[in-house]
């Protein structure tokens, strides 16, 4: 009677499992096709492309360990304005406007929360650090009014840029 | 039974191997990124970095301008009389009781050799860097404020709401704990020729009432002033051997 | 000497119930003022920078002091050989472990970030004593956890006398570890001695054996079971002993102090003219907490009673708890003095007696995680054979 029950329950299962097969190339898609897809959000490439970090792709799926690794760096190391620099990400993918505005991490429009809240991933970065960029990192002219004195000069920085053995 | 165990030994050694494969074709990825992105570490081998406050040449407006130099520099606020907003940085004013005459002193994290803050973090996020620099990691740190209650000078401050607007090389956030990082921020960018918010705000007319530099360069202005003049450490007999040093007191 | 029979409380009684129910609801009051705290940020409570560990420090601490003091009647039996207590055994255990676990529940929840507990069981820095109190908390639950089947596994009994002894030295460790807390902290005027840490011992073996006797007085009245008047003697005398230690030691940790002139400002606050400290002090703990309760348990007149006892652990347990008070916020209220021979003064509150107003969301916070414990053990006792059916006439066998 034991094995009667079991046998049902793997046909059922092999029924679900057939039937998830057949369906399974109707469903949705990344791209937007299919049946129930939703269009997974793609953020604005900023305009200085020369500046990428590595191909979007890759982006996706490792910028939290590039993160993760660079953060003792620059904490214990003393590492600063390195490829994966937090203040670099900003500065390129969130920088103030003009007037000095930018979206905080909690508005939709943000670059991190484009993404963030479709995979429903809280973000825990912003908690302590500047979720926009005054263009410290890379000294666009789109600069802050936070303390001029403390502005990295250009020279400063291509210096540390070129050390830095990125780009 | 013998053809059945080879089977399965097969099958099981081809698992083996597959499953190894693929997991060095995860792993690769991985490892080849984290070769290309190496910045440069801003620490210079060697060097310990120190203050040395003159208490004789600070006004009480001048030790008023290093806390608000400070908290301009690392964009903090406290409002006067409260009981919960961080201060890396605050003005003591000490009273003579035998003979009534007021100073002012400017007190912050000491930067001890031996911090008592370093010692009872239970997960290290509270750490004396290479340089001598005593900071919060404040990715670790978990907000016990074990630390506030180990330092002698209570230096510390615990973030006891949310923040926002903070500024690019000074994170601070809710639940975690700070302290005055000596401008860290500008030492890693100045290195010897870092000078801190506060001392900025008050060295001026060829005077240093606030002197930073190298401890450990006997060279250094600092060095060679402490040389000649000798200068006081608060609590010293605790023995912590501060990086920041009083004169006048 | 017979065979003790255990078995699980069956009652379904109306009081039983209400008990259940309204330890629930404050359980998870205490969750929701923990939510409350971790969102907002720590200024929703009275905690300040200058006063960093509050209320529910004090209820975290006195429940894990209790937790390894409850283990207690445990070690007389298995260690000690003593036969009285052995009936005892797996109830004290299993309370042992119920109590540490709602006062480590209020430690974490409490924490600025509390989102980071694999952080904190990940990175140890093992020069810190609070490092070391983690890891011998969590190694508390699994040593108690294994004496308890030996205790509870009629083949593995033998083994239970060595799973003892390990449970006995690990919690008088774990036990000087949270005293050390406090006695390594040499910043403070208020701490900075070796005698906190055998004052905690000694106060977790007062608190945690009242705190077992009020439970097993609840478990049994709640089930109808029978307590013997032999054992409740015995228990009584041993409370008192252990009071009598608690007071011995307070005593010595003050006169100590007051002979050094450096600290007569922290005495004078604490002895004196400290307001809620002060009457803390000398009410609530040396009165209510040592006093009272050594007059109750060696009056001969009261020789035996139960209510007496019950009083007489109520009043440690309230002593206990103000003497934690005293400890923890009465340490930090005092300032520290970083300019001898000085008057101080900042903004940040230098030179000055802190004040301190717990919120309502601390007392939730700590109600909290007492009542997880207790509803912890009320629980545990339901759902496996710890208590004995009956305990009379157990503890004249010897």
């Amino acid at each position: 009677m034991a094995a009667n029950g079991i046998f049902r329950i793997s046909l059922l299962f092999g029924v679900w499992l057939a039937l998830t097969a057949l369906l399974l190339p109707a469903a949705g898609r990344a791209d937007g096709s299919g049946f129930g897809a939703i269009d997974i959000p793609r953020p604005a490439t900023p305009a200085n492309e020369d500046k990428c970090v590595a191909p979007t792709e890759i982006m996706r799926r490792e910028h939290m360990k590039f993160l993760y690794q660079q953060r003792d760096r620059t904490v214990i190391d003393g590492e600063r304005n390195g490829r994966y620099s937090l203040i670099g990400c900003m500065d390129c993918h969130n920088p103030v406007s003009p007037t000095g505005e930018a979206p905080g991490y909690g508005d939709p429009d943000h670059f991190c929360s484009t993404c963030h809240a479709y995979a429903s991933v809280k973000i825990d970065c912003f908690e302590c650090h500047a979720d926009r960029g005054y263009g410290t990192w890379q000294n666009n002219t789109a600069a802050s009014t936070w303390n001029d004195d403390t502005q990295l000069t250009a020279t400063t920085l291509q210096r540390r840029l070129e050390t830095a053995g990125g780009d | 039974m013998a053809t059945d165990g080879e089977n399965h030994d097969a099958s099981r050694r081809g698992f083996l191997k597959g499953a190894a494969a693929l997991a060095g074709t995860l792993v690769a990825p991985g490892v080849f990124l984290y070769q290309s992105g190496q910045a440069s570490s801003s620490l210079l081998p060697g060097v310990r970095w120190g203050m040395l406050i003159d208490n004789n040449a600070l006004s009480e407006r001048d030790v008023d301008a290093c806390v608000a130099a400070c908290k301009r520099e690392n964009g903090w606020q406290a409002e006067p009389g409260s009981t919960t907003d961080a201060q890396w940085i605050r003005k003591v004013t000490l009273t003579d009781p035998g003979t009534g005459r007021r100073s002012f002193v400017p007190l912050m994290c000491q930067h001890c050799a031996h911090p008592p803050c370093v010692d009872v973090c239970p997960t290290g996020a509270s750490f004396k860097r290479a340089d001598g620099l005593v900071l919060v990691n404040k990715h670790t740190c978990i907000g016990c404020r074990y630390c506030m209650m180990a330092c002698p000078y209570k230096a510390r401050s615990f973030i006891h709401e949310s923040l926002s607007g903070q500024l690019p090389y000074v994170p601070r956030g809710k639940g975690t704990v700070e302290s005055c990082t000596m401008c860290v921020q500008r030492i890693d960018r100045d290195g010897a020729n870092a000078v801190p918010a506060c001392a900025e705000a008050v060295n001026r007319d060829g005077r240093k009432p606030i002197l930073f530099g190298d401890l450990n360069d006997p060279d250094s202005e600092i060095s060679r002033r402490l040389q000649q003049l000798g200068a006081t450490r608060l609590r010293a007999d605790m023995g912590l051997e501060q990086a920041i040093s009083y004169e006048g007191l | 000497m017979q065979t003790t029979r255990y078995a699980e409380i069956r009652t379904r009684s109306t009081p039983y119930r209400a008990l259940l129910v309204v330890l629930l609801a404050f359980v998870l009051a205490g969750l929701g003022a923990a939510h409350y705290m971790e969102v907002e940020g720590h200024h929703v409570t009275g905690m300040t920078n200058q006063i960093v560990w509050g209320l529910p420090h004090v209820f975290a601490i006195f429940l894990i002091v209790a937790a390894s003091g409850a283990l207690n009647v445990a070690s007389l039996s298995s260690v000690f050989g003593q036969p009285a207590y052995r009936p005892l055994a797996r109830f004290s255990a299993i309370l042992s472990v119920a109590l540490l676990f709602g006062g480590l529940s209020i430690l974490l929840l409490d924490l600025g970030r509390p989102d980071r507990l694999i952080v904190a069981m990940t990175h140890y820095n093992f020069k810190s004593i609070f490092a070391w109190n983690i890891f011998l908390y969590v190694g508390f639950f699994v040593i108690v956890g294994v004496y308890l089947w030996l205790t509870m596994e009629r083949r593995m009994y033998r083994f239970s006398k060595p799973a003892g002894v390990v449970a006995l030295v690990w919690r008088l460790v774990l036990t000087t570890g949270t005293g050390s807390i406090f006695g390594f902290l040499v910043a403070r005027e208020s701490y900075d001695t070796a005698i906190l840490a055998p004052l905690f011992v000694i106060l977790s073996f007062a608190i945690g054996l009242a705190v077992l006797v009020l439970l097993l007085q609840a478990s049994f009245t709640l089930d109808g079971r029978e307590l013997d008047t032999a054992l409740l003697k015995r228990l009584g005398r041993l409370l008192g002993i252990f009071v009598a230690a608690v007071f011995y030691f307070v005593l010595v940790f003050h006169l100590t102090k007051l002979y050094g002139t450096q600290y007569h400002g922290f005495e004078r606050f604490i002895l004196l003219d400290g307001g809620v400290y002060t009457g803390l002090f000398w009410i609530l703990q040396i009165g209510l907490g040592n006093l009272l309760p050594l007059a109750l348990v060696f009056a001969p007149r009261l020789q035996g009673s139960s209510r007496a006892l019950t009083a007489a652990c109520a009043l440690v347990v309230a002593g206990g708890f103000a003497q934690l008070y005293v400890i923890i916020i009465g340490g930090q209220a005092y300032p520290l003095d970083i300019f001898p021979g000085y008057q101080v003064e900042s903004s940040f509150y230098d030179g000055v007696i802190n004040a301190y107003q717990p919120s309502a969301w601390e007392w939730l916070l700590g109600l909290g995680g007492l009542t997880a414990a207790v509803l912890a053990a009320l629980l545990i006792v339901r759902v496996l054979p710890i208590l004995p059916e009956s305990l009379r006439g157990e503890a004249s066998g010897s």
